[in-house]
């Protein structure tokens, strides 16, 4: 999918170089766009994913010389995708996904005073 | 735009994070209390054993509660990785002093906890740990006063003594 063929009920939530998070209001997910695929997702399964990516042993990848500690391999819960991530692709991961969610605890902020993001 | 994890759950992440250390700490408190009920079992001491099955019990039902709670509340529960425990102790007293450091670790946990809540303005997790609050101010006034029983039964006394550990309860409780 282009980003130019990007549904109306997608709102951006947060983008950098790398890869996107919009919202869809409309089926209630939030979509991560990252190489090019778009991975619809739960609220629950978004935080779930998130934690994930956060507790990846980045450290371990970095010093470790193992073959099999040179990727990560993370599927998002109940979702057909699987991400094989290199240290690299973890911290770009991390940024995008961290940054969306500060959004979104922006958005909770906001309602919770009565005001409200388009 | 919605606020979807609003919409899904009233419980900040900070909470549940918090509440799932806490199952764990309910579960690993579960199991070294089993573990002190198998010693106090092989070693002749029955009464004592009865009294530490029943806090091992007691400490799951503990975890179970917050675990519901969490699922209820369309949070996310997570069953704890559980790492070895003591399973060898030195004598009967040892196990009484390492239940009230137990039970004093785990009221100071719910103590943070209530802070963590307050902090986020989570009344209604409040309310359900004030239960756990309560609990604790007896287990720890229990495991208190089995210890001050070593003072009070002679050493010689090992029978009678591992019976009034056993029956020692909190029946004063001031919130009641
Ligand atoms: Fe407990
Ligand atoms: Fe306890």
């Amino acid at each position: 999918m282009l980003v130019s063929d990007l549904p109306n009920s997608y709102q951006e939530v947060f983008k950098t170089s790398r890869g996107a998070v919009y919202q869809c209001d409309a089926s209630n997910r939030l979509i991560l766009a990252f190489w090019d695929t778009f991975t619809p997702m739960s609220s629950r399964d978004f935080a779930q994913f998130r934690r994930m990516v956060d507790t990846v042993d980045v450290r371990q990848m970095a010093l470790s010389t193992d073959a099999a500690d040179d990727v990560e391999i993370l599927t998002p819960p109940r979702s057909e995708r699987c991400y094989v991530l290199t240290l690299c692709e973890v911290i770009h991961l991390r940024e995008l996904l961290g940054g969306a969610q500060a959004m979104l605890d922006l958005n909770s902020l906001l309602r919770e005073c009565g005001c409200r993001l388009s | 735009m919605k606020d979807l994890a609003r919409l899904r759950t009233p419980i900040k992440e900070s909470v549940e994070l918090a509440l799932n250390q806490q199952i764990q700490m309910e579960m690993v408190s579960s199991s070294r209390y089993l573990a002190m009920a198998g010693w106090c079992d092989r070693n002749g001491f029955d009464y004592s054993a009865g009294f530490f099955y029943k806090q091992s019990e007691e400490e799951r039902e503990h975890a179970m509660k917050f675990f519901h709670y969490l699922n209820d509340q369309g949070a996310t529960s997570i069953s704890p990785e559980i790492p070895p425990v003591q399973q060898e102790f030195d004598t009967l007293r040892s196990i009484y002093e390492g239940a009230l450091e137990q039970e004093i670790a785990v009221t100071d946990s719910i103590n943070r906890i209530v802070a963590i809540c307050r902090r986020e303005s989570d009344f209604v997790t409040e309310e359900l740990l004030k239960w756990y609050i309560k609990e604790q101010m007896e287990e720890e006034y229990i495991a208190r006063r089995c210890i001050e029983l070593f003072g009070q039964i002679p050493a010689d006394q090992i029978f009678e003594l591992d019976k009034q550990l056993s029956e020692v309860s909190y029946d004063g409780n001031a919130f009641e």
